[in-house]
């Protein structure tokens, strides 16, 4: 289902890229080349999603977000930044944004963002049925019980962690930085495959045994659980 | 204005000043010191007369005015009046009627007999019992006429005075102007082409030399700095030379390839170099940011053994694939640090990254925190090869990676910035040998000091 999306970049050759990307998986999006105008179309409210570059001509991308912060205007927000230390990260998030993406990013590490953004947005306003299920996978977030085909697995909590947050964006790519910063809420690039020795050890006590599995590599993307 | 010229004249104004004080205060204690003893004088003489009066009568009286006009300077005035204030006898031409007057001392104009005009003067009138008047006193313009040639004089001394200040001023002047002259001339020098100039010390310690040994310290800085500078800019070329040409060389071959897959995996090496030349350089600036104490305002306390234990359980699977086992023993209590929580996770995961890099082969990777009142140590500890004392400072420089044929996307950075977060937080980071192996330790104090921006 498409949605509504505005995009705020001054870079031209980055924002028709983008634009073009983001019609072809069916959203319908609107552009602006400053930060003053795309304040002034993000102000009706009626964006599923903006995404914001955080230097931008006239008015920049932070004070942009604080602005409709300011104003009550709760629309999820991914910034985008060539600005990459963790302090800069950090800031970027403390104004407001619900997501920071740094500069140069592939353009599968920003779809499965701004997937993961609407799909909360989706989750926020639909009914909370707490129990996740994925295929013959069943999580139960309250008592943190995680059963496939009806028998019990044992994970360790931060394998639980990451197995709930998959399940949260089932059938979505799933991305490394991703999972570093929404499971460990770390927002530095690690020099060592470390995600990807988790999701292997993961993946065998999920998919080990069973004929059909639903852990999936990506590749050039992530990961992707589903049925 | 010259700066020479400025500091003559604030020399030869200060000499000015100081002596214009020293010369007010001597003219003023002249004066009293004059009015007082005139004062003295005037009530002395009455008191005289008076007491003449008191036991020889009217006719002691007059033989005392007598012998005091005889014998008296020229600026005594004496006159006894009858009580119309018509002169019975004395000095007095014109005086003022004792009418108008009451007893007691004061000041009046008097002109005296044989003089040509009427004078300011201090006076005592006293009415006797018979009812006449008794005038006596001294005229006040004769009697501190000194005061004139002292005023000329103080004058004179105040010219002299500020002249030589000005004199002093230009001399002072000359001497600053060419002290800090030799110290411009070297700075000169410096911009025009020679950063090894330094400045000559006169020996005498004085604050001109302390002054130029501050600019040879800030010069030796500057040049160290600038070597630092130059190794950075030339490993940062070379280690960014071999992905770029390792890139260049695959999109070259894929752009070539004829078979799809060939050309899938030429592609992927493509998009693999390209992601560790943007690594470089992200860490790149993520050390100069931090070295530029940008993250200061995110400092909140946080506890140091949660962190670390979460990062050892997350390196733990790592370390676990390369044959070593990573242990972390948490402190039984909390330990608090003031700090950036996630450039500390970066800089503690760049430490455990490097251990198990680097010490794997060693087979046990410790990790520690030692809590301090004043300061915390988080020390890695490996049984690797370790690092020769002599090449530990190599090690801490960026892209300073000891092993050069190592292709690895490590580029010997992770060091260098873990010790620039460690300064950001006003501490340091230590290597040490662990005998085998290598322990690194960020020594970090538990509240660093507000430094001033």
């Amino acid at each position: 289902m498409g949605r509504k999306i505005l995009l705020v970049e001054d870079d031209r050759e980055t924002a028709s890229y983008l634009a073009k990307g983001l019609t072809q998986e069916g959203h319908s999006v609107e552009q602006a080349t400053n930060g003053q105008d795309g304040l002034f179309r993000a102000t009706d409210g009626s964006f599923d999603l903006i995404i914001l570059d955080r230097m931008l001509p006239v008015l920049d991308g932070i004070s942009v977000l604080r602005a409709l912060r300011a104003a009550h205007i709760e629309t999820p927000v991914l910034i985008l930044s060539a600005l990459g230390s963790v302090g800069d990260r950090i800031e970027g998030l403390e104004c407001g944004s619900d997501d920071y993406l740094v500069k140069p990013f592939s353009f599968a590490e920003l779809l499965a963002r701004v997937n993961a953004l609407l799909r909360r947005r989706e989750a926020r306003v639909g009914p909370a049925d707490h129990r996740l299920t994925v295929g013959d996978l069943e999580i139960d977030p309250l008592s943190r019980t995680v059963k496939r085909a009806g028998k019990k697995l044992e994970l360790k909590p931060r394998e639980y962690l990451l197995l709930e947050y998959f399940a949260r964006n089932e059938g979505r790519v799933v991305t490394r930085t991703m999972l570093l910063e929404q499971v460990w809420d770390y927002h530095f690039d690690p020099g060592t495959n470390v995600i990807d020795v988790h999701v292997s050890r993961l993946r065998r006590k999920l998919d080990e045994g069973f004929e059909k599995p639903l852990l999936h590599t990506v590749r050039g993307a992530g990961y992707m659980l589903a049925a | 204005m010259p700066t020479t010229l400025r500091i003559a004249l604030l020399a030869g104004l200060l000499a000015l000043l100081s002596n214009l004080a020293v010369i007010g205060f001597i003219y003023g204690r002249t004066h009293d010191e004059a009015v007082a003893s005139l004062h003295r004088q005037v009530v002395e003489q009455s008191k005289v007369l008076t007491d003449v009066y008191r036991t020889g009568g009217k006719a002691s009286l007059d033989e005392a005015i007598d012998d005091t006009l005889a014998y008296a300077d020229p600026q005594t005035a004496v006159g006894l009046l009858d009580p119309s204030g018509r002169e019975l006898k004395g000095n007095l031409a014109e005086a003022p009627s004792p009418q108008s007057m009451q007893e007691g001392y004061r000041s009046a104009v008097i002109r005296l007999r044989g003089q040509p005009s009427p004078h300011q003067a201090e006076i005592v009138l006293s009415k006797l019992p018979s009812g006449e008047w008794l005038i006596s006193g001294r005229l006040v313009g004769e009697g501190l006429a000194f005061r004139a040639t002292l005023e000329r004089s103080l004058l004179l001394a105040l010219v002299v005075a500020g002249l030589l200040g000005l004199l002093c001023g230009v001399i002072l002047a000359h001497y600053v102007a060419r002290r800090i002259g030799n110290i411009a001339a070297v700075a000169n020098r410096i911009t025009a082409r020679d950063l090894s100039q330094r400045v000559p010390l006169s020996g005498a310690g004085d604050s001109f030399d302390r002054l130029g040994m501050q600019i040879n310290a800030m010069l030796d800085r500057i040049s160290g700095l600038m070597e630092e500078l130059r190794l950075l800019t030339d490993s940062l070329a070379h280690d960014l030379r071999s992905p770029a040409s390792r890139l260049r060389a695959a999109a070259h071959a894929a752009a070539e390839a004829t078979d799809p897959a060939e050309q899938e995996e030429l592609l992927g090496s493509v998009v693999r170099n390209a992601d560790a030349l943007i690594r470089i350089l992200s860490t790149i600036l993520e050390i100069s940011r931090s070295e530029a104490l940008t993250g200061r305002k995110q400092f909140a306390w946080f506890d140091v053994s949660e962190l670390a234990a979460e990062l050892a359980e997350m390196y733990d699977p790592v370390a676990d694939e390369r044959g070593a086992s990573l242990r972390f023993d948490r402190p039984s209590r909390p330990v608090p640090l003031f700090g950036h929580r996630q450039l500390l996770a970066q800089a503690l995961s760049n430490l455990i990254e490097n251990a198990i890099r680097y010490g794997s082969a060693g087979g046990e990777i410790d990790v520690l925190v030692r809590p301090g009142d004043k300061q915390i140590r988080v020390e890695v500890a490996d049984r690797g090869p370790g690092i020769p004392l002599d090449r530990r400072e190599e090690a801490l420089r960026r892209f300073g990676r000891l092993d050069s044929s190592r292709s690895d996307e490590g580029a010997g950075l992770g060091l260098a910035l873990a010790q620039s977060i460690a300064h950001l937080h006003e501490g340091e980071l230590l290597l040490n040998d662990n005998q085998p192996g290598l322990v690194t330790t960020l020594r970090l104090p538990v509240h660093p000091p507000q430094r001033a921006r």
